[in-house]
């Protein structure tokens, strides 16, 4: 005979997420920090839920903006950089140890 | 088991040796180190002096690093080394022995270098960073905008991966609160 609670687990296993769950688990997703099985759960509700998908949309355009704040390297610092570390790569800056 | 057999022995005695490590380890983390030194100093200068100081010290470590993780474990010597230059040329700043969330919190205020296509928003994200305060926004600022991972971004701050996250979490949350009141993306109820 089939044990309820075990069917209840496959099935919390399997189906899609509340609202409420996208809420908690909707930046751990986006920041593919999220184990698989949640993930795939997330993602279904994300495919019906118009709310959580406006919702999703929202942290994506937040975090593509973000990332478009990177100021750049100066070049030359870098190069000197670089420099100084493949010397020290060859042995040709002495270094204390 | 993958890991123990590219783990380095904890003693390599050559200095050939030394210097094959550094260049597969060290080299290739350059430019990292260099915008999170940018990010702690906030002066180009000090960022080259702190990043060249942070490369001897790699150097001098190499034989004891145990191949794991690069990244994180020079992002440790770079925070360390921050903290004993502040020491050493900033007294002042023993009671907030790294200043790092604060110098954070500055350069977060500049340097906006995308005009974006959509310049209402990304202009309301720059006043929600502006409101943040200084440990969710360095958290923003070493993650979302530098590019590390939770876990390297830990290294830096010199608090726990967990403790990172739930930070951006939650500044993430504020940001996305502000766009809300501003019009720019209003909740669906």
């Amino acid at each position: 005979m089939k044990k309820p609670w075990k069917s209840l687990f496959r099935s919390s296993a399997k189906r899609p997420m509340t609202c409420g769950e996208v809420g908690e688990w909707l930046q751990h997703y986006l920041d593919g920090a999220l184990d698989d099985r949640r993930s795939e759960r997330l993602a279904a509700h994300l495919e019906d839920c118009r709310r959580c998908g406006l919702e999703a949309d929202t942290y994506e355009r937040i975090k593509h903006s973000l990332a478009g704040r990177q100021p750049s390297v100066p070049a030359d610092s870098l190069a000197r950089l670089r420099e100084f570390g493949a010397r020290i790569a060859r042995g040709d800056e002495p270094v204390e140890r | 088991m993958r890991r123990h057999t590219q783990r380095v022995p904890s003693r390599v005695s050559s200095p050939e040796a030394s210097q094959a490590l550094f260049e597969r380890h060290v080299l290739p983390e350059i430019e990292v180190l260099l915008r999170v030194a940018r990010s702690l100093t906030r002066n180009n200068a000090d960022a080259e002096d702190l990043v060249q100081d942070t490369l001897l010290r790699a150097y001098r470590a190499i034989e004891r690093f145990d191949g794991r993780h690069p990244r994180a474990w020079l992002l440790t010597i770079l925070r360390n080394t921050h903290i004993n230059r502040n020491r050493r040329q900033r007294p002042e700043l023993l009671r907030d022995p790294d200043g790092t969330s604060r110098q954070l919190n500055e350069l977060a205020a500049v340097d906006v270098t995308d005009a974006g296509v959509d310049a209402g928003f990304d202009a309301e994200i720059e006043r929600a960073l502006a409101e943040l305060d200084e440990p969710f926004r360095s958290a923003v600022q070493l993650v979302d905008v530098e590019g590390l991972t939770y876990a390297e971004a830990a290294e830096v701050l010199g608090v726990p991966a967990g403790t990172v996250m739930s930070r951006l979490h939650r500044a993430r949350g504020r940001i996305r609160d502000r766009l809300d009141r501003a019009g720019l993306a209003p909740r669906s109820h």
